[in-house]
């Protein structure tokens, strides 16, 4: 599949948006090649190369909106997507915050390598299997993928605006379950994305410490009882912490609908005055992030909640223009947790009972932020000592209470080059074994 | 639409390879508080070509579907193929083989809906939401719908092709209760496209009642007591449990990878009465939610009994795992879109119907819950479960007391199944949600609702 001129498609298709009879429109394409080796089972078993192309259209007649997505760009095609966006807008209901970014020229970024190379691919991932068989001879690599994905995407809109960004990165996702005689653990998994492969894979994001303390988790047992305690999150369960963050107080659906519990707090105090959370798209940590929003802005480093505060909601236009509250700048990914002062060492001795929770099998938090699921890959702490691995054991909470009763984040943090996590420690979590 | 035109391009393989052009094509619309939020529809073409060698496989794709393209991919296969079997292969034997030929079109013979159709159907379900229940602080209607259409050819004869249509309607309503929203939905539909699906939203207005009046019990609702219980879980729940916890645990894959289960095959993993199938098409007499009858690596998919009256008696395979275990492909290998492997994947998962009555299991229950809906699960490769809960009961007595506020449960699977003393003589399907691994899928869910002891989430 030869080059293509993504900003001449994006541009295209507002031409033929306009001409079908829009009145704003905007149009994105994306363009990638994939290129991936994979374990299955601990062996390398598939290597597998794609290429894809998405162009999405979308119409505005009035406050009516519109969107066709299809992965061809022919003439031909175009046109008859844009008509079919403009009968679905037409078809829509009117709706005065549906509309487009303002104008902006060109702007051209670019990351990463074009190309992949695949034998240094080859060699790393070669490498990983002889270190885990050597190293962690009961661990069984269940699932890894290593992948380099590069592309163009482009974004143009009737008012002006234009964006061009080509990137090219490495991502390494690793999957494993520890096996001595019949136990099993639970399987774990981290990953991590980088511009280039310099670094050995065991050592990206924390998949080398995941893997020593799996092969330490094939005999487990429940916590005793059920008790109120201290709960430390690791930086990968972090991550899916934030996420339920997100979701139930700062995002578009928990905005519009009225849910969010925090939908009156802007400026205000939320959480613990320990916590910064960024989003930072454009580094200068974060190696896999993005120049431009989906909905047509340039992407801003922003405070999401800066010193307890919370500084922005995640919304984006549509939700902005919907609830009447700030757009988020940043477009809310590439989520930077500043570090602490606490070393994890002193960090553990300062918890009486509790958790270190490696990963959460949990269900969707509540509207209100209630929470309850499993302690997967974790531990018992107790006088300041983490004791031993734990299975069947549940936790339930609530994420406002957990964040807003944080004692200490660690110093140390991990970077996985969308996102960088430290470690933190809260309490008034409710533990239970069976 | 079949590409005939693709078989003429299996001349190209020189090893085993497959050869698959797939069109997904999508249709979202979404109110929310009676705004159109959403209103898209996307379609993603391809042909993707995967090629076998000395126990590795090479795979390419490309959206691009005119010969030389086709062509390219196929030798790009194969090159990936060579590449990674120079560096790593080890000469096996041939796969196993049963090529299914089949065809099946299961999209509407109806007069298609106009997008403007579709959403005044979904504002139709709105609107009564709203003038029926004016106390909902929030509510959401959801459409969505999802045709695969797949033309296959392999090197050992397979030539199917498939349109095999999905249509879900998704309502989520809110209430606040002392000041904090509390949430419930339900989701509708199922096999089929849109018109064979729905047709008066009046149908859909006495499902909205019993979401509504279990919401209200739900916001005057209590937080379950952490610990082991018996319970009774409803087919919901049921679907998700021979979904998550077992299904996961048996994929041969998974097997492979250090399942518990591979020390498992041929002994006692759960209780007399409980036996679960992956039926590949039809059960019971019916057309399963997502009938599958050729897989993505050509094999003529068969129904694999996973647990007969307690005992583990198969795996689900494709078919490499297949040579490995020494045992016929029973045609789990499917893939999202075309450009993704097929992997082990589920189709319809089911607890089957056992002899008891809900009533008679229920009264049983001194001090317990009955569970009837849940939001996500989760398995692990110990048959470790997890499932959110999102509507339930508690139980005293024999009788039906409280509702509860969203709770998680779970246990070991083949530790729990064993707990199982009753198993109802009715059960239902579900096909809402997509089954993450690797890639998304849609699978049906299906069982009887089931007595048994498990734990339960809860505030200390």
């Amino acid at each position: 599949m030869s080059e293509i001129n993504g900003i001449d498609i994006t541009r295209r298709a507002v031409e033929a948006l306009k001409a079908a009879g829009a009145d704003k429109a905007q149009s994105s394409m994306s363009r990638g090649e994939q290129s991936e080796l994979n374990i299955d089972a601990g062996t390398m078993s598939l290597y597998r190369t794609t290429v894809n192309v998405s162009v999405g259209l979308t119409a505005l007649v009035g406050d009516r909106k519109g969107t066709i997505s299809i992965n061809r760009y022919d003439d031909d095609a175009i046109k008859a997507a844009a008509a079919d966006a403009i009968a679905m807008a037409r078809s829509s209901e009117p709706d005065p915050a549906n509309d487009i970014s303002p104008a902006r020229p060109l702007e051209r970024f670019e990351r990463g390598s074009r190309e992949p190379d695949s034998a240094a691919m080859y060699d790393r991932l070669r490498e990983f299997i002889d270190y885990a068989r050597a190293t962690f001879p009961t661990t069984n690599l269940e699932q890894c993928v290593l992948d380099f994905g590069s592309g163009t995407s482009c974004y143009t809109n009737s008012n002006g605006a234009e964006f061009e960004e080509r990137s090219g990165l490495y991502s390494f996702s690793a999957m494993f379950t520890s096996k001595q005689g019949t136990a099993a653990s639970s399987f774990n998994y981290s990953g991590a994305t980088h511009l280039s492969l310099d670094t050995p894979l065991r050592d990206w994001g924390s998949i080398k410490e995941l893997m020593r303390q799996s092969a330490e988790q094939t005999t487990v047992r429940p916590v005793d009882g059920a008790f109120e305690g201290d709960i430390i999150l690791t930086p990968d369960c972090l991550g899916d912490f934030l996420n339920f963050i997100d979701g139930v107080y700062l995002g578009d659906y928990a905005m519009i609908t009225g849910n969010s519990p925090w939908k009156d707090k802007l400026g205000k105090p939320v959480v613990s005055p320990l916590l910064t959370v960024r989003s930072d798209p454009n580094g200068p940590e974060i190696e896999a992030g993005y120049s431009y929003t989906g909905d047509g802005f340039r992407a801003e480093n922003c405070d999401i909640i800066k010193r307890g505060a919370l500084e922005h909601f995640t919304l984006g236009l549509y939700g902005s223009n919907k609830t009447g509250k700030p757009r988020c700048p940043s477009g809310g990914g590439a989520i930077v947790v500043e570090a602490g002062e606490t070393a994890l060492a002193d960090m553990v001795r300062d918890v009486k009972r509790g958790i270190l929770l490696a990963r959460f099998s949990g269900g969707s938090p509540s509207d209100n932020g209630d929470f309850s699921g499993v302690a997967k890959n974790s531990y018992v702490v107790e006088d300041g000592r983490i004791l031993r691995p734990i299975g069947e054991t549940m936790i339930a909470g609530n994420i406002a209470s957990l964040f807003q009763s944080v004692r200490a984040i660690s110093s140390e943090r991990v970077n996985y080059g969308s996102a960088i996590m430290p470690w933190i420690l809260s309490g008034g979590v409710s533990i239970s074994g069976k | 639409m079949r590409h005939e035109n693709i078989k003429r391009h299996a001349a190209l393989f020189t090893d085993y390879a497959e050869l698959r052009v797939q069109e997904n094509r999508t249709i979202r619309i979404s109110l929310l508080n009676g705004d159109v939020v959403g209103n898209a529809r996307s379609a993603q073409t391809g042909v993707s070509a995967r090629s076998f060698k000395d126990g590795v496989w090479g795979f390419a794709s490309t959206p691009e579907l005119d010969d030389g393209s086709i062509r390219s991919v196929v030798g790009r296969a194969l090159d990936n193929a060579h590449f990674l079997a120079a560096r790593e292969g080890t000469p096996r034997g041939p796969l196993p083989s049963r090529p299914g030929r089949s065809a099946h079109d299961l999209s509407t013979k109806k007069p298609r809906h106009s997008q403007k159709e579709l959403i005044d159907f979904i504002r139709a379900i709105d609107g009564y939401c709203a003038t029926h229940y004016p106390g909902l602080s929030s509510r959401s209607v959801s459409l969505s719908c999802l045709d695969m259409e797949k033309t296959l050819v392999t090197a050992d004869g397979a030539d199917a092709h498939s349109l095999v249509p999905r249509s879900i309607l998704a309502v989520s309503l809110t209430v606040d209760a002392d000041g904090e929203p509390v949430d419930l939905y339900e989701v509708y539909g199922g096999l089929g496209q849109f018109e064979d699906v729905f047709s008066d939203p009046a149908d859909l207005f006495p499902n909205i009642d019993i979401l509504a009046d279990n919401l209200a019990r739900k916001s005057r609702g209590v937080y379950t007591r952490p610990g082991t219980h018996d319970v009774v879980l409803d087919s919901d729940l049921a679907g998700i449990l021979a979904h998550e916890a077992i299904g996961h645990t048996v994929e041969a894959d998974g097997v492979l990878g250090g399942s518990v289960a591979a020390d498992a095959m041929d002994t006692v993993v759960a209780s007399p009465l409980v036996t679960l199938v992956d039926f590949a098409n039809t059960a019971l007499g019916h057309m399963c939610p997502v009938p599958l009858w050729t897989d993505d690596e050509g094999v003529e998919a068969r129904d694999a009994v996973l647990i007969d009256k307690g005992v583990l008696r198969s795996y689900m395979h494709n078919k490499d795992s297949a040579r490995h275990f020494g045992v016929e492909p029973t045609g789990n290998a499917r893939a999202y879109g075309f450009y993704d492997e097929p992997l082990i994947r589920m189709r319809n998962t089911a607890i089957l119907p056992g002899t008891s009555k809900l009533s008679d299991m229920l009264s049983s229950i001194d001090d317990g819950y009955y569970f009837l809906r849940s939001s996500n699960g989760q398995a692990d490769s110990t048959s470790e479960f997890m499932f959110g809960v999102v509507m339930g009961f508690e139980v005293r007595g024999g009788k039906i007391g409280d509702a509860i506020r969203d709770t998680t449960i779970s246990g070991i699977a083949f530790d729990m199944l064993k707990t199982v003393t009753a198993v109802s003589n009715d059960m239902s399907w579900s096909c809402g949600g997509m089954c993450g691994k690797k890639q998304m899928i849609p699978v049906g869910m299906g069982g009887p609702a089931i007595r048994c002891r498990l734990n339960v989430g809860g505030r200390a």
